[in-house]
């Protein structure tokens, strides 16, 4: 052998294509890299691999590809594909090496990749009428596009898939399902399929499911017994994230839906730490939000979701077992606004009651960051707009049967509604004039047994639109449960004024007249509701419990016998045979 | 070895010479990339592949470039410098991506690479008087592979194309391009 040769053969040897890099490249790669896949050129043939060599180093040096940025030593997860630090180095030895071809008879099988469908033929394929022409400028481009369900029975899903049509543009989904027409409303005031602007508050993750789609990243089907319920006359609200791609682009999104034949029995929890508040000043390079919080019960952890924005730096999530030891669920060094991965663990983690679920994120808004799309940096808040930041960690969990889990939610429900209060006053410092934001946090007040805050937002929605029959109504209603009952009485009667008809209103007056001992008067509201709403058993009942406690128990016993006419369900007539037995021996 | 020694250094010795660089019309024939019309002030040619996802979203900027500073004396040259870019697969690239109409020309070995420094697509280079002023990004959108920005806030090739046409010299006479390496186009 010439020394020439002896030097090519160590070269060579060392690492081959064939032999060392097709293996890697079509397990890690060739999902994306096909033709047609979302990766922008394939990777299957030394060929293909020969004229992006030097790239393939440079991309998993910097591991932007493959595109996994979860610490690789967490889950592990589904679908995870990340290089290790020995196969990195690999590629480079093989391009340092001359990319050298090496024996054919090294070749691995080709990669397989599955054509369409992933899970197979769905039972219902949701598509655009028209498809959505994207510029060929422009910065990226989010689009909400809303897609009726056209199914005739509520039915369970055991898996959504979503294929974005044009996969070189459309680079991540958010779904959700609205099951009002609040969504379908907003589409239609903008032209053209979809509009922009935010996921309408009533279009959410269905039962403590996600949905969505990154590339490469298909949710797997469902145990049947996990599906989640779909209702009909509900929409498939599907926000896209495009990248234009410097020629006009159409995108066709479709949603397969899977069903399963039975019913659902078991519905994993939603769990969502993170922060509202976030106030982030111009130059800050490393604004810090945490959040926290015990679990009442034993949980086994299913998937976690990162959410943030363009200046997040530094994502992670820990699990704190009762006795300390800490249990890293994700991390993510640099985050990358681009990859809204769902993580699903391969195997749940069990977390005992008392385990502290926390999360820490960290905000670059210096002008050091080049993913801040802001040049000078600005003041940044939190805010559903990819120009405001958001910090949200979603936990799916299961319990161990729905008494534990509605433990869960009853604890968890407060914190969460809390933190909502706090996004929605921070919308209404930059949309003062919506009402429609103040009666949503009015409510969540209440919910939350806040009356004085409710009083005060849904105030201020009267005060936008004063001629409102209902919003007075509202405002009386918040002032009851705040026991302001002179002031609630008054905006009922003002609520009336507006429109004598409303039956709710002389309802929920006549309670509150009973609240001051003012039977005849709310005895004459009353009689209001079941003259406007003669089918309605409610009115009756108020009605008769009204007359008895002004001692007309003849008028009681009259009203009792005319909501037992509208053959109420079975426990209330019990009830009310009880009662009239009671109101006759008077 | 020797042989292989010698043929690299007469290679870079004829780059050096912009008359030696030839490329390719897409009809086949070679042609000097520096001849130009009587009265034309600066050249700019901007290096792109039909595969590399950021030479293509940079078209519309490009065609913003051609339609600003073509009519004040600049022309424009794209150039394809990866040898898999076949005449066919450039005009079935110009039907879809709008260049602003600029002259096509294929660089299968390179010479103008060598000639002008370029090392990415999608990647500028600005020439006037046989040498070339200015080398680089076209702006500062792209901050690394897969770190880009919504906008740019520097137009580094907007500013060197105003720079010669005022007698300046640029601000940066090379600047670092990111984009898709065509060290690998040569493999």
């Amino acid at each position: 052998m010439t020394a020439a040769l002896a030097l090519a053969a160590m070269l060579a040897g060392d690492v081959t294509y064939t032999r060392d890099i097709a293996p890697l490249l079509n397990d890690r790669c060739a999902m994306c890299h096909h033709p047609g896949g979302s990766g922008p050129f394939s990777l299957l043939t030394y060929a293909d691999v020969r004229r992006h060599a030097a790239q393939i180093v440079a991309v998993t040096a910097r591991r932007y590809m493959p595109p996994w940025k979860a610490d690789p030593s967490d889950g592990p997860f589904v679908g995870q594909h990340p290089l290790s630090a020995d196969e990195i180095a690999r590629i480079q030895r093989w391009v340092d090496g001359g990319a050298v071809e090496g024996d054919a008879h090294d070749l691995p099988p080709p990669a397989r990749w599955t054509e369409g469908w992933q899970l197979g033929t769905p039972d219902v394929v949701l598509t655009l009428p028209e498809p959505y022409r994207l510029a060929a400028s422009g910065t990226d481009v989010f689009r909400i596009f809303v897609l009726p369900v056209p199914i005739a029975a509520a039915k369970f899903v055991r898996a959504l898939e979503f294929r974005p049509g044009n996969p070189a543009v459309v680079h991540h989904a958010n779904i959700r399902i609205d099951p009002t027409p609040a969504s379908k409303r907003l589409d239609e005031e903008q032209a053209g399929p979809g509009y922009e602007g935010l996921i309408a508050h009533s279009a959410q993750y269905p039962d403590g499911h996600f949905l969505g789609w990154t590339p490469g990243q298909v949710a797997p089907l469902l145990p049947k017994d996990l599906a989640w319920r779909l209702e009909p006359s509900s929409f498939i609200v599907a926000e896209l994230h495009m990248q234009p791609s410097g020629r006009p682009e159409t995108v066709a999104p479709s949603i397969g839906l899977y069903f399963s034949d039975v019913p659902a029995t078991r519905t994993p929890a939603m769990l969502r730490l993170g922060r509202q508040s976030i106030d982030i000043p111009a130059g800050d390079a490393a604004y810090t939000i945490t959040d926290s919080y015990v679990l009442p019960v034993d949980v086994e952890v299913e998937a976690v979701q990162p959410h943030a924005h363009y200046r997040a730096r530094n994502v992670r999530g820990d699990a704190t077992f009762p006795d300390g030891t800490k249990k890293e669920l994700i991390a993510i060094a640099e985050w990358d606004f681009r990859w809204q991965h769902v993580y699903r663990f391969v195997t749940p983690i069990r977390l005992p009651k008392g385990t502290t679920l926390s999360m820490r994120y960290t905000y670059d808004n210096s002008a050091d960051n080049p993913r801040n799309p802001d040049r000078p940096a600005r003041r940044t808040r939190w805010g559903q707009r990819s120009s405001d930041e958001m910090g949200d960690l979603w936990i799916q969990v299961l319990t161990r049967d729905d008494r534990d889990l509605s433990t869960l939610e009853r604890g968890f429900r407060p914190k969460v509604a809390a933190e909502d209060v706090i996004g929605y006053e921070v919308e209404i410092e930059k949309r003062p004039a919506d009402a429609g934001l103040h009666d949503d946090v009015a409510l969540l007040c209440l919910e939350l047994g806040r009356a004085a805050d409710a009083v005060k937002h849904f105030a201020a929605s009267l005060a936008l639109k004063p001629r409102s029959a209902a919003a007075h109504y509202n405002l009386a209603t918040a002032l009851t449960v705040a026991h302001r009952l002179d002031d609630a009485i008054a905006e009922y009667r003002r609520a009336l004024v507006l429109d004598p008809d409303y039956a709710n209103a002389h309802n929920n007056l006549g309670s509150a007249l009973v609240g001051q001992g003012k039977y005849d008067e709310a005895i004459r509201e009353y009689r209001e509701v079941v003259r406007l709403q003669p089918s309605v058993v409610g009115g009756y009942v108020n009605l008769a419990a009204a007359c008895a406690a002004a001692g007309d128990f003849t008028r009681a016993i009259e009203a009792i016998d005319a909501a037992l006419k509208l053959n109420p369900p079975d426990a209330l007539a019990g009830d009310l045979r009880r009662l009239r037995g009671a109101y006759l021996q008077k | 070895m020797a042989r292989g020694f010698a043929s690299i250094a007469l290679a870079a010795t004829l780059a050096a010479s912009s008359q030696s660089v030839r490329v390719e019309r897409l009809d086949g024939s070679l042609t000097n990339p520096f001849d130009w019309p009587s009265g034309t002030k600066a050249a700019a040619f901007v290096f792109v592949s039909t595969e590399c996802p950021i030479s293509n979203r940079y078209a519309p900027e490009i065609r913003r470039l051609v339609d600003a500073f073509a009519p004040k004396g600049v022309v424009f040259r794209l150039v394809y410098p990866n040898p898999a870019d076949t005449a066919d697969a450039i005009r079935h690239h110009l039907t879809g991506f709008d260049f602003g109409g600029v002259d096509p020309l294929r660089d299968p070995t390179q010479a103008l690479v060598r000639f002008t420094g370029a090392t990415v697509t999608p990647e500028a280079a600005v020439v006037m008087g046989g040498r070339v002023v200015y080398r680089g990004r076209i702006d500062d959108r792209y901050a690394a592979l897969g770190v880009d920005r919504q906008t740019a806030a520097t137009h580094d090739l907007e500013d060197a194309l105003s720079a010669a046409l005022a007698g300046r010299p640029a601000a940066h006479r090379t600047t670092q391009a990111v984009g898709c390496f065509i060290a690998d186009f040569a493999r």
